[in-house]
């Protein structure tokens, strides 16, 4: 008897196969319906070329009907995606290589015979330093007297969120949060300003496509022909917009908070060593969490022991700035999210459960928490007990950092606060922890007056 | 045409939009290319356009 799979909560959209889990494993299946074109796909060398750019990620076919159903035609087993991210948590320039790349696929698919038949930044993921298209059963063959089927979803899943953002000058990841599956065209064109009517692409892509979307079905696919030609203008108009579009040149509130930072005497130093000196003699520990990663100095030093890191932050900027240097330098072990610790990105979708939850998805060897605790009990009037207990869920070890009251930073934030935390002491910070960890060493980092903690879960 | 697995709404209009922006700028690209020819013509520089989109 064939042991049971589990369907994967998000897989169920598309008849062409699915995602499940079997013993552990991640697979995808693909289904009878979708045999020719996939043959294609294979057959054509589509998949073999987008494979060796570094474009798709690769596949193994197992010969085998891992879940006994009827449909099945071949089971794929991908290479593992060492932690799933969602487009509300990818910052500006993460969205825009996504989108670029959605279009380079289009581009080279075409070259073989085949198209898109989806656009959405949810086959889209983080893999080995970089951003790949993961949902290999997304390519059918091309029919070149139609247009592109995806176009209104490219439209409203990456253009939209790109434009209001280059337009507005504002990080506005949330909003992708409040439509996963694209921000509407008519919700985009009344938010866009008029001059970006000036823009002949934006015109096209954003404002007439809402305004002819508002009218009734006018079957046209029927009436006009497209070809290979008019669809190449159209994917290279949308490159073109998209090469154009870019974050507002402006400093974030944390941007420099190293280079001040580091000007502190020994404190970054001394810091750093620390780390390196833990995180070495823990040899278990394989990935790794950077929550409050600002520019990622930190999250680097454990990249470069190998410990895979989800590097994140709640400035938009700084984790653009991240994901900048791991583009140049080809950091694989370093991934940037976009992530607000006193309000992670939620379970979403049918059910709650399409897309999980940030901590749900978080769970690894080692949480790393600098300078941020701060923020949390002092900014956000988070208590010490909510605290420990974000960071028992997420890690196995935990380095942390507490600030002294007395520190400089804490008395600027309290110059426009009345202090109401008197809790907020490094004794109840640590009774506070001593439910969820264990502390295994505690310096003094350097002459700041901070503390940094090395705890491990308790068992 | 019936498409078998369509399985993703186009939208309605999208597809209209698709043929009246395609044509719009199969134009604008026509005239984009004549540009820079005759710029490519005046002023040979060894430097290529940066974006050379299919006419």
């Amino acid at each position: 008897m064939l042991q049971s799979y589990h369907h994967h909560p998000s897989s169920y959209r598309d008849p062409s196969g699915f995602i499940f889990e079997k013993g552990g494993v991640l697979y995808r299946q693909v289904n009878k319906i979708f045999k020719e074109d996939f043959d294609h796909f294979i057959n054509s060398g589509c998949y073999e070329a987008l494979v060796k750019k570094g474009f798709l990620i690769p596949h193994e076919t197992t010969g085998e009907n891992l879940t006994g159903t009827a449909e099945y035609y071949k089971t794929l087993k991908p290479e593992t995606v060492s932690f799933i991210s969602y487009a509300c948590e990818w910052s500006f320039d993460m969205l825009k290589d996504a989108a670029l790349l959605t279009l380079q696929l289009l581009k080279e698919a075409v070259g073989f015979g085949l198209i898109l038949k989806d656009a959405t930044p949810y086959n889209i993921q983080w893999h080995r330093g970089k951003l790949i298209f993961i949902d290999s059963l997304s390519f059918e063959k091309y029919n070149e007297q139609e247009p592109w089927i995806a176009y209104r979803q490219f439209c409203e899943s990456f253009l939209s969120p790109l434009l209001l953002m280059h337009y507005s000058k504002q990080p506005l990841q949330q909003m992708q949060l409040a439509y996963p599956e694209g921000i509407p065209l008519a919700v985009t064109k009344s938010l866009l300003p008029r001059r970006s009517r000036f823009s002949l692409h934006t015109y096209l892509h954003i404002h007439l496509h809402a305004r002819v979307s508002t009218k009734s079905n006018t079957n046209s696919s029927q009436q006009n022909k497209f070809s290979k030609q008019k669809l190449l203008n159209l994917v290279s108009s949308l490159e073109t917009l998209i090469n154009k579009l870019k974050l507002p040149a402006q400093k974030s509130t944390w941007s420099e908070y190293y280079d001040e930072a580091s000007q502190r005497n020994d404190y970054l130093e001394q810091k750093k060593q620390l780390i390196q000196q833990w995180t070495g003699s823990l040899t278990t520990i394989k990935t790794a969490a950077d929550l409050g990663a600002n520019d990622g100095v930190f999250s680097k030093l454990l990249a470069e022991q190998n410990i895979f890191t989800v590097a994140t932050d709640f400035d938009p900027l700084c984790i653009n700035n991240l994901y900048a240097e791991i583009k140049k330098n080809n950091l694989q072990y370093l991934q940037p999210l976009v992530i607000d610790l006193s309000n992670p990105s939620p379970a979403i979708g049918v059910n709650n459960t399409e897309r999980l939850s940030f901590i749900s998805r978080t769970k690894v060897d080692l949480a790393m928490a600098l300078a941020v605790i701060h923020h949390l009990a002092i900014g956000k009037n988070i208590p010490l007990e909510k605290i420990a207990s974000l960071f028992n869920q997420v890690g196995g070890y935990l380095i942390i950092e507490f600030i002294p009251k007395d520190d400089e930073k804490i008395q600027f934030m309290l110059k426009s606060k009345e202090d109401i935390y008197t809790h907020y002491t490094e004794e109840n910070f640590e009774s506070a922890f001593a439910k969820h960890f264990t502390i295994q060493n505690k310096q003094k980092v350097g002459s700041s007056g901070r503390t940094l903690y090395l705890m491990k879960r308790n068992a | 045409m019936m498409r078998y697995l369509l399985y993703i709404d186009p939208g309605s209009g999208s597809y209209l939009v698709q043929v009246i922006a395609a044509a719009v700028l199969g134009i604008a690209f026509f005239f984009k290319n004549i540009k820079l020819y005759i710029k490519s013509f005046f002023f040979r520089s060894p430097k290529k356009p940066k974006d050379n989109p299919p006419a």
